[in-house]
């Protein structure tokens, strides 16, 4: 009768660990942390796959912030992906002038900004609040161009040289996939993620 | 020898061209813009070029650098140049070729225009100078024209050597050969050497653009300067008021000879000293060939020809002085001065002087004398002076000059004295010279640019030339001879204008030229003098397309 006792205890208490597991981890806003990945077509590097925002759900700035210099007349690198929150360090490595200015940002011409100008060696930042698209253009050097894609979560990957990305722990769900590329449409796809998902993007102009 | 200049063509209604324009402007594009140094840099032509070929500070940088960035060029540079020997041989010089190089892919720009031109009704005026009888020439109303066709090659040889060559290949449409433009090296800081301070001495030899105040050879207007087009021919009215100087040369010439210069054009002083083949009789070099001394180009039989009409030459000088107006003292000193939008043209005010000064040589067969005939030499010096201006302000930019010239006048005279009625007919012959009335000239004129939007460019420029002699000649010479005759002693020009950019390499030009009176009609006064009669103007509109690539 001592051993059923025993037993009995053990399955309850097992029971009990399972349930405040489960608990744990729902708490923590996932059964568990996976990977999207895919492939941007036409297969180029510099495209930015990201996850649209989740509605309920905010995300801390991260602290560490981004930096794009200026040198030999080209921004490096010519793409970044920053989630909305970031700041990013502007440098200027010439030993020419250089000017930055965005004429907008996803399009809204009032959220135009100009950072000046600032000689070799020095650096300006810029705090981005507002997600979306910012084409980067030096009002001396009207070659000169890059883009900042301000992500709205912090799920986000930059194409390698074949277009292939990886957007690592994200939680379980069904999510809004966005692909942007520079001089292409912006493509959006419904992706529900279980461990790990697979979604391809073919670009058109 | 005439330096070339753009021809002025015929042009639909203004506001045709400015509505097909905007129709151009508005379709999308995504390109670069790249003649020579673009190509080499990957950049645009908006980096030295505020309304091609005007320059801007950093353009005007990068000419003085010798064609590169002022600093760290290399780190600017997209395509490698092709090395011509190791930098090591450097070390084993005098036993190897001091090492150079030459740009990765041949720097070369062609550069085309073709123009509309449409002129006023009073063109119909010159009717009158037909011979009676014989029926006049057509000025069509309207006309459609090609212009030039140019190469130009420039760039940068290493060690401080720099090039430029410029030539219209083709000139009308037709294929008729063009002429050579700036052909050039230049040692660019050659003081180096000699341990003077920077920039301070570099060397140009070849045939270029005397260092003008303003350019015409690179101006972005579609005719000329009046002043620079201006020669000193004198009163040339047989009988009276003649004066012997005829001479043909003008600031818009090609000088050919060797320059030193120094400082810079984008702040601070800047000179150049220019020492040039002296052509007063206007002889083309092909033309001016000797049978017996053969010149550089050529054989015994004449080769190509000399480039001078006398052994003296003249010399040319010029000096500057620039005020960059910011306050902060770092950014007046820069190339480009810092601003909250980012880096612009300086706010500045530049001051200039330049002088010229040469030395006619006419030569006339004298009497004979012991059945020898005399040569006599008639020395003739002249000057061209004068002081010039610009201010700056952002992309508003106002800028002028004035010129005074003067030619002095021998007149031929006889054993006994007596002046010689010109032109010489053969007898009497000269036996010497005597001081006449010095011919003289002046003017000047005064722009205004203001570049609108940056593919916009608002222009307004008046023309002043002051020539009695010019006057003068048209009296004599006005009726019944295709002579241009200004109805006054001083010629005014008023011409506003408007570019735009189609593209970053191709720009739409529209200029209206109000132009001087003038008149083809001689009636005489009470007292038997003549006198000028029903004074006009030709007005033209000018509209150009052109291109670079």
């Amino acid at each position: 009768m001592k051993h059923e006792g025993n037993t009995q205890t053990m399955k309850q208490t097992t029971q009990i660990l399972l349930f405040a597991s489960a608990a744990i981890l729902a708490g923590a806003g996932g059964l568990r942390a996976g990977v999207i990945s895919g492939t941007v077509n036409p297969a180029k590097a510099d495209s930015v796959v990201y996850i649209n925002a989740i509605a309920g759900k905010t995300f801390p700035a991260p602290a560490k912030p981004f930096e794009i210099d200026q040198k030999s007349l080209m921004f490096h690198p010519h793409v970044i992906a920053a989630p909305v929150g970031s700041t990013v360090q502007f440098l200027n490595s010439d030993k020419v002038q250089h000017n930055i200015f965005w004429p907008s940002i996803n399009g809204d011409k009032k959220l135009s900004h100009n950072l000046g100008t600032w000689p070799m060696g020095e650096q300006r930042s810029f705090k981005f609040d507002t997600p979306g698209v910012v084409p980067l253009l030096c009002n001396v050097h009207p070659e000169m161009a890059a883009y900042i894609i301000v992500t709205p979560t912090p799920y986000y990957a930059v194409t390698d040289a074949s277009g292939g990305f990886k957007i690592a722990d994200v939680p379980d769900g069904s999510y809004t996939v966005t692909a942007w590329h520079e001089g292409m449409k912006i493509l959006a796809k419904p992706v529900t993620l279980s461990g790990s998902a697979t979604v391809d993007f073919s670009l058109t102009k | 020898m005439q330096r070339k200049h753009h021809r002025i063509l015929k042009t639909l209604l203004p506001g045709v061209i400015v509505g097909a324009g905007i129709l151009l402007l508005a379709s999308s594009h995504k390109g670069y813009a790249i003649p020579p140094f673009a190509r080499k840099y990957q950049t645009s032509c908006q980096t030295c070029h505020l309304d091609f070929p005007k320059l801007n500070d950093f353009g005007k940088a990068f000419k003085d650098a010798g064609f590169k960035f002022p600093a760290d060029d290399e780190t600017y540079i997209k395509e490698p140049p092709v090395l011509l020997g190791a930098p090591a041989n450097k070390d084993s010089f005098p036993n190897s070729v001091w090492p150079g190089e030459v740009p990765g892919l041949p720097p070369v720009g062609l550069r085309y225009n073709q123009f509309f031109q449409y002129t006023g009704s009073n063109r119909n005026q010159f009717d009158a100078l037909a011979t009676p009888g014989a029926a006049p020439g057509l000025v069509p109303a309207t006309d459609f024209q090609a212009g030039l066709f140019s190469i130009f090659t420039a760039g940068n040889f290493g060690s401080g050597i720099a090039w430029w060559v410029d030539d219209d290949i083709s000139v009308s449409g037709d294929n008729s050969a063009g002429a050579l433009g700036d052909a050039y090296l230049k040692f660019v800081d050659i003081g180096r050497f000699i341990k003077l301070p920077k920039d301070s001495l570099s060397l140009r030899a070849g045939q270029f653009e005397l260092d003008l105040p303003v350019t015409q050879a690179r101006s972005i207007n579609l005719s000329p300067y009046d002043i620079f087009q201006e020669a000193n021919v004198g009163a040339a009215i047989p009988g009276a008021m003649q004066q012997n100087v005829g001479n043909q040369y003008t600031f818009a010439d090609a000088a050919r000879g060797i320059e030193l210069s120094g400082g810079h054009s984008y702040g601070g002083y800047h000179y150049s000293v220019a020492v040039f083949d002296q052509n007063t009789t206007g002889i083309s070099q092909s033309s001016n060939s000797f049978p017996y001394v053969p010149s550089a180009t050529g054989s015994a039989g004449g080769g190509v020809g000399f480039s001078s009409d006398s052994s003296m030459k003249n010399v040319y000088a010029r000096a500057s002085y620039r005020f960059n107006l910011e306050r902060d003292p770092k950014s007046r000193r820069a190339i480009q001065a810092a601003g909250a939008t980012g880096p612009h043209d300086h706010t500045y005010l530049n001051f200039g002087t330049f002088y010229m000064y040469g030395d006619s040589l006419q030569r006339f067969t004298g009497a004979t004398v012991g059945g020898i005939t005399e040569v006599l030499s008639n020395r003739e010096p002249y000057y061209r002076a004068g002081g010039d201006f610009s201010f700056n302000y952002r992309t508003f930019n106002v800028y002028g000059l004035y010129m005074y010239a003067r030619d002095s006048d021998n007149l031929p005279m006889d054993a006994t004295g007596a002046p010689i009625p010109l032109p010489l007919s053969g007898s009497p012959t000269p036996a010497g010279f005597v001081r006449g009335l010095p011919a003289t000239f002046s003017g000047g004129f005064v722009q205004a640019d203001y570049l609108v939007h940056p593919w916009l460019m608002a222009i307004a420029r008046w023309d002043q030339v002051n020539s009695s002699a010019d006057r003068i000649n048209g009296l004599a010479f006005a009726t019944n001879t295709s002579y241009f005759a200004p109805y006054s002693s001083s010629r005014d020009r008023f011409t506003p204008g408007v570019q735009f950019f189609i593209r970053a390499n191709i720009k739409a030009s529209f200029e209206y030229q109000i132009r001087p009176r003038q008149f083809v009609t001689v009636g005489s006064l009470a007292n038997g003098n003549p006198v000028a009669l029903n004074p006009f103007r030709v007005n033209t509109a000018v509209f150009a397309l052109e291109f670079v690539y």
